[in-house]
């Protein structure tokens, strides 16, 4: 019989993973202690769940626009982030940001000579207020453990080839800083609107695997393609 | 995270509810440094791969309880300057390639991780 129906595939949808019925446990378990309401938890996952990307793009719209405004960035990201709407400490029902974002915003400007790339080898630490979630292949093992160790492979993979005279700096985010990467305004946008510019910074730009790119934008439409190889073989 | 802690942050931040507790930091930017194999015991943020290399402090960053002790709820214990600190690529990875000797690498350390080099 498994013989028979090996070539169908496992369930997907109906898995629930240990750590699903880990979180719920210990969710329902510091409910009934009073440690937080069921209240408290639906406020703030819906705070998670409204943090984006496009305050940070944002960000280094303004300071590719306002050299006064990337001077602040670079010397307090905090403070230059209240400027596109993002208050770290006050933002989040708890008061004092999230429990796993710490407060400190560091913003890395890439030069001519100089590219960053943003990784975090212990986990996932990354700025969500100003950046939203960290995209999965972020806290994946293989990029975690890969790009401290061969950046240039790992960015290439990304489609990010660079010149040899580029140096690469990657930044592991492994404490309370978070990292934003500041990249170099491409040519051609130069009487570009602040808005026009946030368009083409995309989250990617902001790890550091991408570049901005003036006919790119965040939300472009996508292109939906026809199948090479179309399934034949599927039994609904 | 104890309801003194978050007392303590509410309000202010974490980092920033440190500030002022830990003293003058030893170490300034451009100071070269060797990061000690210290043990530890079931938590640290200090990554095996920069034990014993020697890097340059880019940037001293924020007093804070070093997560060693934090991840115990050992709040009360002394907070310790943080420094971000650039290592060439080449003096972490022995095979890493010559053609690129200004690739960097950096992570940041609690203070009790470094000694001057």
């Amino acid at each position: 019989m498994a013989e028979e129906h090996s070539h169908k595939a496992a369930p997907m949808v109906d898995e629930v993973s240990d750590y699903e019925v880990l979180e719920t446990a210990v969710r329902e378990l510091a409910i009934e202690k009073g440690l937080f309401s069921a209240e408290d938890h639906r406020r703030f996952a819906e705070y998670a769940h409204s943090l984006g990307p496009l305050p940070a793009a944002r960000l280094v719209a303004k300071a590719w626009k306002d050299p006064e405004f990337k001077k602040l960035a670079l010397e307090d990201g905090i403070k230059a982030s209240l400027e596109v709407g993002v208050d770290w400490i006050n933002d989040a029902p708890t008061g004092f940001g999230t429990p796993s974002d710490y407060t400190d915003l560091r913003v890395l400007e890439d030069t001519p000579q100089v590219k960053h790339v943003v990784v975090c080898t212990l986990c996932s630490c990354y700025p969500r207020p100003i950046l939203g979630h960290s995209p999965e292949w972020y806290r994946t093992p293989n990029y975690r453990r890969r790009l401290v160790r061969w950046p240039r492979q790992v960015l290439s993979e990304f489609g990010l080839q660079l010149p040899a005279d580029m140096d690469i700096r990657v930044e592991d985010s492994n404490q309370k800083c978070r990292f934003l990467v500041l990249p170099m305004q491409p040519e051609g946008t130069e009487d570009w609107s602040e808005e026009e510019l946030a368009q083409i910074v995309t989250r990617d730009c902001m790890i550091g695997v991408a570049l901005p790119h003036p006919d790119r934008k965040a939300d472009d439409p996508r292109p939906v393609h026809p199948a090479v190889h179309p399934v034949e073989h599927h039994d609904h | 995270m104890s309801m003194h802690h978050v007392e303590k942050i509410t309000g202010v931040g974490d980092p920033q509810c440190f500030e002022g507790e830990a003293g003058k930091p030893r170490f300034k930017e451009g100071d070269r440094v060797r990061i000690k194999d210290r043990p530890d015991i079931f938590y640290t943020r200090c990554q095996m791969f920069t034990r014993g290399a020697i890097g340059e402090v880019a940037v001293v960053t924020h007093e804070s309880v070093p997560p060693e002790d934090e991840a115990w709820e050992n709040e009360q214990a002394p907070a310790e300057w943080f420094y971000i600190v650039r290592f060439r690529m080449q003096d972490l990875w022995g095979d890493y390639p010559s053609t690129y000797p200004n690739d960097t690498l950096q992570t940041e350390f609690s203070e009790r991780w470094l000694e001057p080099a």
